[in-house]
């Protein structure tokens, strides 16, 4: 091990980087613009997810209708565009069992984890990112990034289980620098070279790797998981050493922009409407170069308090204070709060489509699940909790559907994004929440 | 013998038999992984300037903490590394141990100097990693771990022809270790019960009372085995008391405990707040440490008074959110609130009400929960679910104009009651505070109401809130359960009141008086006791032959 290491990086610093046995492939279209013709390689699948808190309006946003012909409404109204490649899914349920309904984390954390958790603020399971990322990621160079619009480092909802969350990047130049900073291998640079400091950054793993031995003695299981969890962090950076010192190739027609400019960040929605879209291409172009093939993007926290500048009530606070307008049926301040949510993830499914892929773009290789907290946030309420599914996963999902699913389990969801991400699972979820009934309706 | 081998020797505490009787060492039951807790990031960034001087920046992204039972700190002990978090801790390693071989730091951190810049060095490249290995792990390395570091040292200083790239990346070794990152807590058997042995004894007391990694007198001390015993646990904390760095390490115990973190996160809305900043957020934090560690620390007062005294200490845009002149030079000044401004030690300071409240305006509910649960340890329970709270508050109802008449309208619905008159009624106190902290006397051009019943107690505003707590026999018992939490890494929850019970007596028998209590605290037994280790037969001993 060591002897190839050091045989590897002397060939490194006496500038043979032939020695490296690495591939060094070109990077080109076969004829039906499809997969890298070079290595025989398919576009990869991406997978995401969008969290924005407090749910939507049923009166606004729910169709009367269901299926491919399903009408327009207002809350959707900026998704339109997009709207034969989203599937618009209601009316599905996180089943509690005997848990406690934990306001604002019970529906997101079942949705992700097929679980109703047991404690606020922990997951019970992997959340279905991570699941994902253990099948798709290899190859890529970071396992998963996370982004907090509001500028909130423990905004993030992407966990391997437990407390612990995957800790975003909270502004665009975080994220810029984090996916094209330092070791960002540029694609379109015609003499590339491996970096042999990245050499050395990765023989300096595998002697911390090593000292697992002393610490394995005597300790109790908790703190076995944790150990493990840190050991598999440093082999996930290992993977990413590792695709640092590879030849970068990609099928994407995309340019690296300059560093964004600093952004202050926060919950005021003028200032998310100007920032949204700034992380959104750049995550874009992050997996378009293949950097992640998984991301999670939070909007807003659960129970969201993003505010209007001028009106002292945040979303959160409104939907337990502002009357319903008998007139109407909704809460009218409220529902604008919801209505400026999916302005925030048209923004993301408007920058995948924006980036043109193989025959298709970017949204077509992808599968973004947007969701929520809850349904009725007035309510805390974890039945009908609205979700969408945008893009096809590379044709493996059909797209402009409205599903209902009349009080199934909101697990069915999850089952079926990794039945479209290629995974080979026929169950998922626990108690009440397991299901092994995928939404046949919208697959391929 | 070998310093190494005899230190190594130590570390395993009960082989020190072996080695002067001839017993089997491998026979006894040795060390054990107790706990293991992530550094904060204070903790990181003040070991980091205390092993190689404050001029090594330490820049990068740290994986948020969490709040456990009231403290940040806690969370170190149920916590992981993230691949995201440890990417951070990688580039952070990668760039300090830059900086330490840099040729403007060497003659001050390396302990020697090669035979030959170009070409590896061991014997100097063993006095480097042998001295940062100890300050690093908060113990000596073992012979593994040790070799290691060497033969990764050397392999790179023949690969690319340079003694210090090799120490450099041998160094980041340490700096991204699982023993660097987390405080490993190693326990052994002692008597019926089980103790820490004197490394982990010495990081227990350095990061509680000072915040930051052991100096080397404690490391001495722990390596000598003085830290074994009462009497030698008692020396080191006289000496740690008594620095002034105690200081430090007291403030980021009140940091964590008066939750002022949530500085960093809360946002106030620029049309309504104009004139706040980030400037007047870090001030009023200043302003509650100053204050705080002026009182229970400097001058060893009564811890209760944090919650009555009008003396306190301002700054320029404090004076403006105070609305009092500010006429001095200097940047901080003593002030002392006249009765009539209705301010009450810590309750009434700018940042208590500025973080338990709306971007836009205050809130009697954020407040009063805040309270209950940072000082009387008695956190909300999450409200009923899927409860329809139909009788909301309509702001353009004539009959509701305040903010208190909405809530108390609010809280007439049986199940919403049930947890607001238990959070309101303390918050309500504070209506005459906005969201920053200004005074005001009207909301919505109406009086405003400050009197309340807490219990069966009759309080008339926020300095009757304040006399409240002061009172209140809960705060120092409150108190006294997360400062020792804080020190032992657990979630105050969960602690035994009789864990806690004979702190509280002594504190109470001292007049409430915070030295005294961190004394009791760490020189007592219990402060180094350990949980046995996982299973029976999983008392395995770390000795070098067994290795």
């Amino acid at each position: 091990m060591i002897h190839t290491r050091r045989f590897l990086l002397r060939g490194l610093f006496q500038g043979s980087a032939t020695a490296m046995a690495l591939p060094f492939l070109d990077c080109f279209l076969d004829g039906n613009g499809k997969a890298l013709a070079a290595t025989g390689t398919a576009i990869p699948t991406r997978f995401g997810t969008f969290f924005w808190g407090c749910g939507l309006t049923k009166a606004l946003y729910l169709p009367k209708s269901s299926g491919a012909s399903y009408e327009d409404t207002p809350q959707l109204a900026s998704l339109k565009p997009y709207k034969g490649k989203f599937n618009l899914l209601s009316g599905f349920r996180a089943y509690i069992d005997d848990k406690p309904n934990i306001q604002h984390w019970t529906g997101n954390a079942a949705i992700t984890t097929g679980t109703a958790p047991a404690n606020d603020t922990q997951f019970d399971a992997k959340t279905i990112d991570q699941t994902i990322a253990d099948s798709i990621s290899r190859g890529s160079r970071f396992r998963s990034i996370e982004v907090s619009c509001c500028g909130n480092k423990r905004e993030s909802y992407s966990s391997l289980g437990g407390s612990n969350i995957n800790p975003p990047e909270i502004s665009p130049l975080g994220l810029y620098t984090r996916l094209f900073g330092a070791g960002f291998q540029d694609p379109s640079k015609g003499d590339w070279k491996p970096n042999p400091e990245v050499m050395l950054q990765h023989s300096v793993l595998s002697v911390v790797a090593e000292d697992r031995k002393l610490l394995s003695k005597g300790v109790g299981a908790g703190d076995r998981a944790r150990l493990d969890q840190y050991f598999t962090s440093v082999r996930e950076l290992e993977k990413t050493l590792e695709v640092e010192l590879r030849r970068p190739e990609i099928a994407a027609q995309v340019e690296i922009p300059a560093a964004p400019e600093e952004l202050p960040m926060s919950k005021s929605v003028p200032n998310l409407r100007k920032v949204t879209p700034v992380l959104a291409k750049l995550l874009a172009i992050g997996l378009a170069t293949d950097q992640t093939r998984i991301f999670n993007m939070a909007f807003s926290e659960p129970a969201s308090t993003i505010y209007v500048p001028g009106d002292s009530r945040p979303f959160h606070q409104s939907t337990h204070e502002e009357p319903v307008d008998d007139a109407l049926g909704y809460q009218p301040v409220t529902s604008k709060f919801s209505t400026y949510s999916m302005e925030g993830f048209a923004e993301l499914v408007g920058a995948l489509e924006a980036v043109k892929e193989g025959d298709g773009t970017l949204l077509d290789h992808s599968l973004v699940l947007a969701y929520t907290d809850t349904s009725n946030a007035k309510l805390h309420a974890v039945d009908g909790i609205p979700m969408l599914l945008a893009g096809s996963a590379g044709g493996r999902l059909k797209t402009g559907i409205h599903y209902a699913g009349t009080g199934t389990s909101v697990a069915r969801v999850g089952l079926t994004i990794q039945q479209a991400m290629g995974l080979s699972v026929d169950r998922w979820g626990t108690d009440s929440n397991m299901t092994n009934k995928p939404i046949s309706e919208i697959m391929a | 013998m070998h310093r190494r081998a005899r230190n190594l020797i130590l570390l395993t505490g009960l082989c020190l038999l072996a080695a002067t009787q001839g017993a089997v060492c491998a026979a006894v039951p040795g060390p054990y992984l107790a706990a293991l807790r992530r550094l904060t990031e204070t903790q990181y960034r003040n070991s980091i300037a205390d092993i190689f001087g404050p001029g090594i920046a330490v820049q990068g992204k740290f994986e948020p903490d969490r709040r456990i039972g009231g403290l940040l700190a806690a969370s170190g002990g149920t916590l992981s590394i993230t691949p995201a978090g440890f990417e951070g801790y990688a580039k952070i390693a990668d760039s300090v141990a830059k900086q330490v071989v840099d040729e403007k730091n060497r003659a001050r951190l390396m302990p020697c100097a090669p035979k030959a810049v170009t070409a590896p060095d061991r014997n100097c490249a063993r006095q480097v990693i042998e001295r940062y290995g100890l300050l690093l792990f908060r113990r000596p390395l073992t012979p593994d771990e040790l070799k290691a570091r060497l033969d990764a040292a050397d392999n790179t200083a023949r690969m690319s022809g340079n003694f210090y790239t090799g120490i450099r990346y041998s160094l980041t070794t340490l700096l991204a270790a699982p023993d660097f990152l987390f405080r490993t807590e190693f326990a052994v058997p002692r008597g019926k019960d089980y103790t820490l042995d004197g490394y982990s004894r010495a990081a227990r007391l350095s990061y509680m009372l000072w915040d930051t990694t052991p100096d080397t007198d404690l490391l001495k001390a722990a390596g000598s085995g003085a830290l074994d015993n009462d009497d030698g646990v008692k020396i080191q904390v006289a000496r740690l008391m008594a620095s002034p760095r105690l200081e430090s390490g007291m403030r980021t115990f009140f940091s964590d405990y008066l939750e002022l973190d949530t500085l960093n996160t809360i946002t106030k809305d620029p049309t309504i707040y104009p004139k706040y900043s980030e400037d007047v957020a870090a001030s009023g934090r200043e302003e509650t440490l100053r204050t705080t560690i002026d009182l229970v620390l400097k001058k060893s007062g009564d811890f209760r008074d944090l919650f009555t005294m009008r003396k306190t200490f301002i700054n320029r845009p404090l004076a403006w959110i105070y609305r009092v002149p500010y006429n001095l030079n200097g940047e901080w000044m003593p002030y002392e609130f006249d009765e009539a401004d209705g301010r009450s030690g810590i309750v009434t300071q700018a940042s208590m009400l500025s973080m338990f409240s709306h971007p836009g305006r205050g809130s009697p509910t954020k407040r009063g929960v805040a309270f209950l649960d940072i000082f009387m340890c008695e956190p909300t329970p999450a409200p009923p679910a899927n409860v329809d709270f139909s009788i909301v508050n309509d702001t353009n109802n004539p009959n509701l104009r305040t903010v208190r008449d909405r809530l108390m309208a609010h809280a007439t619905t049986p199940a919403c009651a049930s947890c607001h008159t238990h959070s309101d009624p303390m918050g309500l106190t504070l209506e005459r505070f906005d969201s920053i902290g200004v005074r005001r006397l009207k909301d919505d051009g109406h009086d405003i109401d400050v009197s309340t019943v807490i219990g069966n107690k009759r309080i008339s505003d926020g300095t009757g809130l304040g006399q409240y707590l002061h009172d209140n026999p809960k705060v120092p018992a409150c108190f006294v359960r997360k400062l020792y939490a804080y020190g032992v890494g657990a979630n105050s929850e969960e602690l035994e009141k009789s864990a806690v019970q004979p702190y509280l007596d002594g504190f109470v028998a001292a007049g409430y008086r915070l030295p005294p209590l961190l004394n009791a605290i760490v020189t007592s037994r219990q402060f180094f006791s350990a949980p046995p280790p996982a299973g029976a037969l999983s008392k395995v001993s770390l000795n070098a032959t067994d290795r």
